[in-house]
């Protein structure tokens, strides 16, 4: 075994003991992971997981923002601008890092906009000359917010910061994909407002939750706008992504059909695509763009061409029955002329041949093949069982007399059937 | 039983019984990827919860084109990517000492006489470079200019971190069968 030898050895024991392999998680592991992610989708604050704890957190909140209000009178004014903000403040930073890490996600702002709207009503509820305050509690948050592409504006915030103006989010169910992308689109929260969607190709809908699909690739920014029965709008925007979807095409040479040694040419006529699947149609693969391949065994198969854009969109393409059976066939023609010069030997190549000075089949398929030709006496005048031989029309270096000859082939094609045939041939005046 | 559509829809909504679903299904086989890639068990799992978490809040991102269950390999194959840079910093390197000339035995390697557990405390042996490179390029198919520029190292560096990486695996490899035809 070479050194090449063992590498590939040793790689393969790798890949096929190790690709698949599936180890146990125990159910501590389990349980360490689910308490890690309860606790991350906590600082996330998510709607749809609100729970107990989010109001204990809050009451928790109220509670230390009531007792440091008693215990240090002489700091009213700052209290709640000081103390009261500061869990949330770590809440935005945890989700600003990780609107980094993942850009364009939708849940970020609205986690951003519930906090600074829960932050305002705190300040409201503690005790004691708070209410002009709300706007310092605002102003941090706010300028954690400006990286945020996707944001939720309450139109009336500024004006009436008090009271609940309508807030927009948008859930998109995927952000990018491939044409035709089908996007369903959600607002939590805005049940009993009037939605207005406009999905930035020219579409819009009312409905509260619309399902969409984009047919033309491109970039579109969503919009939505809900209005509150008082009037007051409130906006939400998200991109969304589609990408083009290359087509896949190829066309099989035809230069195959008397010559079947050859490898059939795939020529890949695809568009828009940078990496390609052939499927052969006997279990053999290729990556190449324009493969040629040889099949082992003459028959029908289809072949798929699958070709992958950039972005991972996919088109695939299949012809069907490519090699049918014809491709194993033999024919004789029933006149020749031998050439009056000699004894040629009788090679032939049945493709460029057309002299018609050497009797022999026109084939493709042939596993096996014995030919014997006789004169009308029965005097066997040739026998060959080579495919790359005819008769010449010479029998021991003399030219036979021209007539009427009959020949008998046996032999088998590669597919296993059996071949018995028996004809005549005339041999011309020369 | 759920579908990996299903799964995955749930998961967006953050729904805590797909959420389960999702692990249940495919934290075996994800563990078995940070396996390969961790100094140990500990640090496998560390990984493997990363990369969950990291499942869990992109899960927007899988366009649905190509198996579920390859973005989910790619995604934990990323985190350990992440885990060996933030790594490369704390832990001293080895590469030169390790590195043993393999003699050469005269057969290959059978794969019955090997359990998965050998394999992965060879590979958790092997110091992190080597192993990365090895899984990138051997379990991965990443080639070397690709995983050059994933570790941001040099195209040579992966070309002959990953022979000497083969060199020491097959030596120990070898040792294994050894000490395995004296005890059984």
């Amino acid at each position: 075994m070479t050194e090449e030898e063992k590498d590939t050895d040793l790689g393969n024991l790798f890949r096929n003991k190790l690709e698949e392999n599936e180890m146990v998680a125990g159910s501590d592991l389990t349980g360490r992971f689910m308490r890690r992610l309860d606790r991350r989708e906590f600082l996330r604050f998510n709607p749809a997981r609100f729970n107990i704890w989010y109001l204990a957190a809050a009451a928790a909140g109220l509670t230390v923002a009531g007792i440091l209000f008693f215990t240090s009178p002489r700091n009213r004014a700052e209290v709640p601008g000081n103390q009261i903000p500061q869990p949330e403040m770590t809440a935005v930073a945890v989700n600003k890092d990780e609107t980094d890490s993942r850009q364009n996600d939708s849940t970020t702002p609205e986690v951003t906009e519930t906090k600074t709207a829960s932050a305002t009503v705190k300040a409201e509820a503690a005790p004691g000359g708070v209410t002009d305050r709300p706007g310092a509690i605002n102003t941090p948050a706010g300028a954690a917010e400006n990286d945020i592409t996707v944001k939720s504006i309450g139109q009336n915030a500024a004006s009436e910061p008090l009271t609940s103006a309508p807030t927009a989010f948008i859930k998109a169910s995927v952000r990018t994909g491939c044409v035709p992308l089908h996007v369903r689109f959600t607002s939590p929260g805005t049940e009993g407002f009037t939605t207005v969607w406009s999905f930035g190709d020219g579409g819009s809908s009312s409905v509260n939750n619309p399902d969409y699909i984009y047919d033309l690739p491109g970039i579109y920014e969503v919009t939505l706008t809900v209005t509150d029965t008082r009037g007051r709008l409130g906006r939400a925007t998200i991109k969304i992504e589609a990408w083009a979807r290359p087509k896949a095409s190829f066309e099989i040479s035809q230069n195959n059909q008397l010559n079947d040694d050859d490898k059939v040419l795939f020529i890949n006529l695809s568009s828009g695509a940078v990496q390609f699947l052939w499927n052969f149609g006997d279990g053999t693969f290729s990556t190449l763009s324009d493969p040629s391949y040889k099949y082992r065994q003459p028959g029908r198969y289809d072949v798929t061409l699958t070709a992958y854009s950039e972005n991972g969109c996919a088109d695939s393409l299949t012809i069907n029955d490519v090699f049918t059976d014809k491709a194993s066939f033999i024919r004789f023609p029933n006149a020749f002329m031998p050439n009056t010069g000699g004894p040629t030997g009788g090679y032939y190549n049945q493709l460029t041949d057309m002299d018609n000075q050497v009797f022999h089949p026109v084939a493709s398929g042939i596993a096996s093949y014995n030919l014997k030709i006789y004169s009308k006496a029965g005097l066997m005048v040739f026998e060959s069982s080579d495919m790359e031989i005819g008769w010449d029309g010479y029998y021991k270096g003399q030219i036979c007399s021209p007539g009427v000859y009959v020949w008998k082939l046996r032999g088998t094609y590669r597919n296993g059937q059996q071949i018995v045939m028996a004809g005549d041939v005339i041999l011309l005046n020369y | 039983m759920m579908s990996d559509q299903n799964i995955i829809d749930g998961c967006i909504r953050h729904d805590r019984k797909a959420q389960q679903v999702l692990w249940k299904q495919y934290s075996g086989y994800l563990l078995g990827v940070c396996l390969r890639y961790a100094t140990d068990r500990p640090e496998a799992e560390d990984m493997l919860q990363e990369a969950f978490l990291r499942i869990y809040f992109n899960l927007g991102e899988y366009s649905g084109t190509g198996s579920f269950k390859g973005w989910l390999r790619k995604v934990t194959v990323n985190t350990a990517i992440t885990y060996y840079h933030r790594n490369l910093r704390h832990k001293h390197h080895t590469d030169i000492d390790d590195y043993v000339n393999a003699e050469t035995g005269s057969r290959g390697f059978e794969e019955d006489f090997y359990t998965a557990e050998d394999l992965y405390r060879v590979l958790n042996e092997l110091s992190p470079g080597y192993r990365m490179v090895f899984n990138l390029y051997t379990i991965e198919g990443y080639k070397h200019q690709e995983i050059a520029e994933m570790l941001g190292i040099d195209v040579n560096t992966s070309k002959s971190q990953y022979s000497r990486a083969r060199a020491i695996l097959r030596k120990k490899l070898e040792d294994l069968a050894k000490l395995k035809g004296v005890y059984t």
